[in-house]
């Protein structure tokens, strides 16, 4: 250890100013130890993040192929993208996949936290089977729903016959975009319930107690007690399924192909840019796009930051 | 009885989140016709075969493509913590940036990807890096490093700064505080988020879609090439995607206890 410091130490003559601290100590010191720690990412995030972004707002106005020469068309671009009704539905369907999907994770996963929440028999194991879903790729799991879910052969149709239910038809234009909700809602559910479940296991116990003993009825503790307790798990929750929920595609990759009233905003931007070529339209969505979710971005990070000062704090403590 | 009711509604949550997933593996080892076969009795009752698994394997380049994927992964996942262990120890003991700078990093994840795909098209075609590892390596590296950053920035945050004060007191520098005491308290929450950023590469669809065509395509593409012009192969598409799967069903056992906590990007401790 003391040898290698030795190695990477310079000669004090090279940093006159500095009396007889070396270079490695100057470098040690906070005010440019932590500079130096943070380039490469911001070296990153620089090639990463700033050049697409301006390439977008340049190419926004313009009109561009990829194979001729860029024509600057000024506001067009954007006149054209509002103007598109595809834009607006692909936006509404957006907006219905969050709410459905956020909504519907959110009950499941707060019934199925609270019937978690004791010890059984097989808790372990049951959690580790629950969790799976989280980790698999959306891709693969899309395309394998898309199988189950086949009108003629699909096992949960056969499945649904045979009771005497009758087949449904999972991707007709009506159903396919709930379909999706669904397989969106099964994969995700388990984050919901284990955040939640992990917030009902950290509740105190005397305020619970104590209303018990002046008779407060469980469903009145539950809404006057549990909810408030745990709204803000419930709000991260929200913010980061929109993050994710937001950028969806994989999903309709595996199943419509954005057909069948599936389009997204991602989708489209795909669509546009990658089937027709229209790096100007496509830029000009991505920054209106951008525009949107970097409000949702900033709520979210804010109450992120909150609750890791609290953990840490905690964890301090 | 209420425990018999309890039992049967945890084995009926259980069922839901696990039969899709063992579904995956019954079709691997059916044959087409069973596949096809419009009655209620050949969903469990068949003949068990490993066609599938043969048509994967010498039909198309699946080896290649989960080789290609391993690599992709691994290296990527390399110099994203390569990138993100520093930063992140700036961000939560000095304070770099006041914020802004940590705000900046985790908007990179809202940046919509098949936006940033456009740029990077453009300059890959010029820099003729359109299906080589090295572009999709670096796309990674982007797409990954928000979540690192922010995951590590939380574990950093949980030692104390009067720990490594009181050991640059005693006569440590800086370099054998973080060697001798950071490291020893962060090597957890540098093997979980390893394992996230592994699992989240491996699983990486759209940027791997767009940029590669046969060299350097990865398992994902692969398994959703089986979805052809004419037909889809459902059979050995179950097969790909069951072994594609495989790892990270594996990770996501392994990783029960810290799944959520990183999902929450440390907010929450499941």
């Amino acid at each position: 250890m003391d040898g290698k410091v030795e190695a990477l130490t310079f000669d004090t003559q090279d940093a006159p100013f500095e009396g007889k601290r070396s270079l490695m100590e100057i470098l040690l010191d906070e005010k440019y130890f932590k500079w130096i720690l943070i380039t490469p990412l911001l070296l990153v995030l620089l090639v990463f993040m700033i050049y697409p972004l301006f390439y977008c707002l340049f190419y926004s106005f313009h009109k561009y192929d990829m194979v001729r020469q860029p024509v600057m068309v000024g506001f067009s671009k954007y006149r054209m993208v509002l103007h598109d009704s595809a834009f607006w539905g692909a936006l509404g369907n957006t907006i219905y996949i969050l709410v459905l999907s956020i909504g519907c994770e959110l009950i499941i996963g707060m019934a199925v936290a609270i019937l978690f929440n004791r010890k059984f028999k097989g808790q372990d194991i049951t959690r580790g089977f629950c969790l799976l879903p989280l980790l698999i790729s959306p891709l693969a799991m899309s395309m394998i729903w898309n199988f189950m879910l086949q009108y003629d052969f699909g096992v949960l149709n056969q499945c649904l016959y045979a009771l005497g239910i009758g087949k449904i038809m999972w991707w007709s234009p009506k159903m396919a975009i709930n379909t999706i909700v669904f397989i969106s809602i099964w994969q995700w559910a388990p984050f919901s319930i284990f955040v939640l479940l992990a917030g009902l296991r950290g509740l105190p116990r005397d305020p619970f107690e104590a209303a018990s003993v002046d008779g407060a009825r469980p469903l009145y503790i539950f809404r006057r007690l549990t909810l408030p307790m745990l709204s803000p798990l419930i709000v991260i929750i929200v913010l980061l399924r929109t993050m994710w929920l937001i950028r969806i595609f994989d999903p309709l990759y595996g199943t419509t192909r954005g057909g069948v009233n599936t389009e997204t905003l991602d989708w489209m931007l795909y669509r546009v840019s990658f089937v027709y070529f229209d790096i100007g339209a496509g830029s000009a969505l991505a920054v209106i796009s951008l525009y949107m979710t970097i409000l949702v971005c900033a709520v979210m990070f804010r109450v992120l930051m909150k609750s890791i000062e609290r953990t840490s704090q905690n964890a301090a403590m | 009885m209420k425990r018999v009711i309890f039992g049967l509604i945890v084995f009926f949550v259980l069922f839901v989140f696990v039969f899709p997933i063992f579904w995956i593996y019954i079709t691997s080892l059916k044959q087409s016709q069973d596949i096809f076969y419009l009655s209620f009795t050949k969903l469990f009752y068949f003949t068990p075969t490993l066609d599938n698994f043969h048509h994967l394997f010498t039909k198309t380049p699946f080896f290649h493509e989960i080789l290609n994927t391993s690599i992709i992964s691994v290296i990527s996942t390399v110099l994203v913590m390569l990138v993100s262990l520093p930063a992140a120890y700036s961000f939560a003991r000095f304070n770099t940036g006041y914020g802004h700078l940590l705000f900046t990093t985790i908007s990179t994840r809202m940046f919509p990807a098949v936006v940033a795909a456009i740029p990077f098209f453009v300059a890959y075609k010029l820099a003729g890096w359109l299906d080589t590892h090295i572009g999709l390596i670096l796309l990674y590296v982007y797409f990954n490093m928000s979540f690192a950053v922010f995951l590590l920035y939380g574990y950093f945050r949980e030692i104390p700064a009067e720990l490594e004060n009181a050991a640059m007191l005693d006569g440590y520098n800086r370099l054998q505080v973080i060697r001798k005491i950071v490291f020893p308290l962060i090597k957890s929450g540098v093997a979980i988020t390893t394992v996230f950023c592994l699992v989240f590469a491996w699983n990486e669809f759209l940027f791997a879609f767009l940029f590669t065509r046969t060299h350097a395509r990865t398992v994902s593409v692969g398994i959703s090439a089986f979805w052809g012009s004419i037909e889809i192969q459902w059979g050995p598409m179950a097969a790909g995607a069951g072994l594609a799967i495989l790892p990270t069903l594996v990770a996501a056992w392994f990783m029960q206890r810290y799944i959520i906590r990183g999902l929450t990007f440390g907010a929450v401790k499941g």
